[in-house]
């Protein structure tokens, strides 16, 4: 969700003027990043500070570099991915489908409401010392973990979606003679999925980041045990590598896979929604 | 903004009480969990002393007992408070030396310790 | 989070204590504990069905024990008070640094079209990556973790301040600088309460994030604090401490997220919500 997609036009303006207004205007979000990076390298020219506390910049490059062509980052990058692939999709599947079971069911989501806001408050990392004893180090630890963090932000946003569709939509259908099947898919199903589509988008940012940290206490691969690694040789090369490529994965998976996927699905169903709230 | 009516305060008043309960609660129960095993611990410190050791002058050396078997946790914490002497017979009784009237009196504080005898 | 139930009557307005409010209000507080007590019911069948090492899976009895063991041997309050006051401290300092730096930022067009990416890019980052950095930074220490938790907490709350600020309909800045309002009193007249739930959300969120980010925190850097205790409960196999703790922390969280913060929502969005229309 942008704050302002459109930049302010001058008005009155030649045709010139404003498209580098526009241009401009595209290229501002890049100024803090170029900020960052300039800071950094005055500092380290200035201060010059032991390799351990900040590497220089172009330290940081040379050791992604060197990881990219040994081929460790691409091994540690999939491996992440894979786990959240995995967990992301067990989280789904049996977030919306027991979302939907919940949701149609008023007695049952007002009985279970408690339960999940319960789980939902210990969700993900802090299942991570029961879960290591059944499941030991390793995918299958950080799969649990994903899909425990996806499944119930997925399965909340699911059964909310199913209950605020309205009635009358329903009871249309069922009056030109449809069955629950078919008032399902045919009502239900669309109406709720903006609000699941939010779910899976939410999701998937939490479930990254859980993954990030299950990997870095319980893991042998993966990113968040790349730069956990590199903690006991202070490369702190590594590790400040480690989390830009941490942050651009999860800036690329929201605003190239996820966005597109919720602005498309709501524009073809033609629902009004509030984007703003995220759960 | 003009004057609330009179009816319109009441409503705003009977929407805030219910979430101006939770909060109170919300925030009692903080305070319980923060402080109560304290408060617990200091209401109940003149129990927890020896009469001889109640009117300490100087530093003493004493021997602190427990209802149960303490973690390294447990034995981390009485430290703080004196020189460690090792244990006094069993594992739940351990010494401490050099145990001055401050400390002492802030040892007897402590909730979980079941009481604190003289070192003969 | 809570779902929509039909059930509840969410008209706001409740009524003077009488009989049947408060046989209602009691009936309301069995049916919340109603499904924790199935929940335990079906634990203790399933743990009584097969024989299970106690490695594996305790009896509620024993997560029960030893809750009480935690508590009277003082372990449990002084662990659960170091994550209380942790993320009490996080929230005070994010909040104190957040909120005018999100005004700051959100009173202008071109800083918050500026910032929004970058924000976006720091909060895709958790709090956690950065754990190892702040461990070579600051050691296995307090500060450590508090960084961590500030770092998680501070991005939700200038992002939604920021976004409060530029929701506000510019009518309304715009009529009392016609008026000759000096700054001052527009960020208290139009801008704070304005802006108020959108902070309160963002504060919200980030809190969220934050106790996450502090168990896990604390478990890496193990200088006391929940995670701390389950994760020290791992390494002696100790399930039903872990059990215990995880239970702790739950509880703990929906006192602080439920009783405190979400009416705190509830009332900023009902006094102020109205200038968002």
């Amino acid at each position: 969700m942008s704050i302002a997609t459109i930049p302010p036009g001058p008005a009155g303006h030649p045709q010139a003027r404003r498209t580098l207004h526009q241009v401009v205007w595209r290229l501002l979000p890049l100024a803090p990043f170029a900020f960052v990076v300039l800071a950094w390298a005055a500092y380290w020219t200035i201060a010059q500070p032991t390799a351990a506390t900040l590497p220089a910049v172009h330290d940081v490059v040379a050791a992604v570099w060197d990881l990219a062509a040994k081929g460790e980052l691409a091994t540690h990058v999939l491996a992440s991915l894979w786990r959240l692939l995995l967990g992301a999709l067990l989280g789904i599947l049996t977030g919306v489908i027991g979302g939907f079971v919940v949701g149609l069911n008023r007695s049952v989501s007002a009985f279970l409401s408690p339960l999940i806001v319960f789980f939902n408050a210990i969700s993900g990392i802090v299942w991570l010392p029961l879960v290591i004893g059944w499941l030991g180090i390793g995918t299958a630890l950080a799969v649990f973990l994903i899909w425990n963090t996806v499944f119930f932000i997925v399965f909340q946003n699911t059964v909310l979606g199913v209950q605020l569709v309205p009635q009358v939509f329903e009871q249309g259908v069922q009056a030109l003679g449809g069955g629950r099947w078919e008032t399902i898919r045919s009502v239900i199903l669309p109406g709720a999925l903006p609000y699941i589509l939010t779910g899976v988008r939410s999701g998937l940012g939490f479930g990254w980041r859980a993954l990030i940290a299950a990997e870095l206490v319980g893991a042998t691969t993966g990113l968040g045990q790349m730069i956990f690694g590199a903690t006991e040789f202070h490369r702190s090369d590594i590790i400040i590598g480690g989390c830009l490529i941490i942050g651009t994965i999860a800036m690329a998976m929201d605003r190239w896979l996820l966005l597109p996927i919720e602005r498309r699905t709501i524009e073809r169903w033609g629902l009004v929604f509030d984007a703003t709230k995220e759960k | 903004m003009s004057a609330p009516q009179p009816a319109s305060r009441l409503r705003r008043l009977a929407l805030v009480a219910p979430e101006g309960r939770k909060i109170v609660l919300g925030i009692l129960l903080i305070v319980l969990v923060l402080f109560g095993q304290q408060l617990y611990g200091r209401a109940t410190a003149y129990w927890r002393l020896d009469p001889t050791l109640r009117d300490a002058s100087g530093p003493r050396n004493v021997v602190v007992v427990l209802d149960f078997m303490p973690d390294r946790f447990h034995g981390e914490r009485v430290s703080q408070y004196g020189v460690f002497a090792g244990r006094d017979g069993a594992l739940n009784r351990i010494r401490l030396r050099n145990v001055s009237p401050d400390s002492l009196a802030r040892l007897a504080g402590v909730a979980w310790v079941a009481r604190i005898e003289p070192l003969p | 989070m809570s779902m929509v139930s039909a059930t509840s009557a969410s008209t706001g307005l409740s009524r003077p204590a009488s009989g049947p409010a408060i046989v209602w209000r009691q009936l309301r507080a069995f049916r919340i504990l109603l499904p924790f007590v199935a929940l335990v019911g079906v634990w203790w069948a399933i743990y009584a069905s097969a024989d299970f090492s106690p490695q594996v899976l305790v009896s509620p009895l024993a997560v029960w024990r030893a809750f009480v063991n935690l508590v009277t041997h003082g372990v449990m309050a002084e662990y659960a008070s170091t994550s209380l006051r942790m993320i009490g401290f996080a929230t005070a300092l994010s909040l104190i640094v957040g909120v005018p730096i999100g005004f700051a930022v959100g009173v202008n067009r071109y800083a918050a079209h500026t910032l929004e990416s970058f924000l976006r890019f720091l909060q895709g980052i958790s709090g956690i990556a950065w754990l190892p950095l702040a461990i070579i930074w600051f050691g296995f220490s307090h500060t450590t973790t508090l960084v961590i938790v500030i770092y998680t907490l501070i991005v939700p709350i200038i992002f939604n301040t920021m976004i409060g600020v530029r929701a506000i309909p510019e009518t309304y800045t715009l009529a009392l600088r016609s008026l000759g309002a000096s700054r001052l009193r527009l960020v208290r007249d139009v801008y704070l309460p304005g802006a108020l739930p959108s902070i309160v959300v963002g504060l919200r969120l980030g809190m969220g994030y934050g106790w996450r980010a502090l168990i896990a925190a604390e478990m890496l850097v193990r200088q006391g604090g929940l995670g701390d205790l389950i994760f020290g409960a791992r390494t002696f196999g100790q399930i039903d401490r872990i059990m215990t703790g995880m239970i702790v922390i739950g509880c703990l969280y929906i006192v602080v997220d439920r009783l405190i913060v979400q009416p705190i929502e509830n009332l900023t969005v009902a006094h102020w919500g109205a200038l968002r229309q």
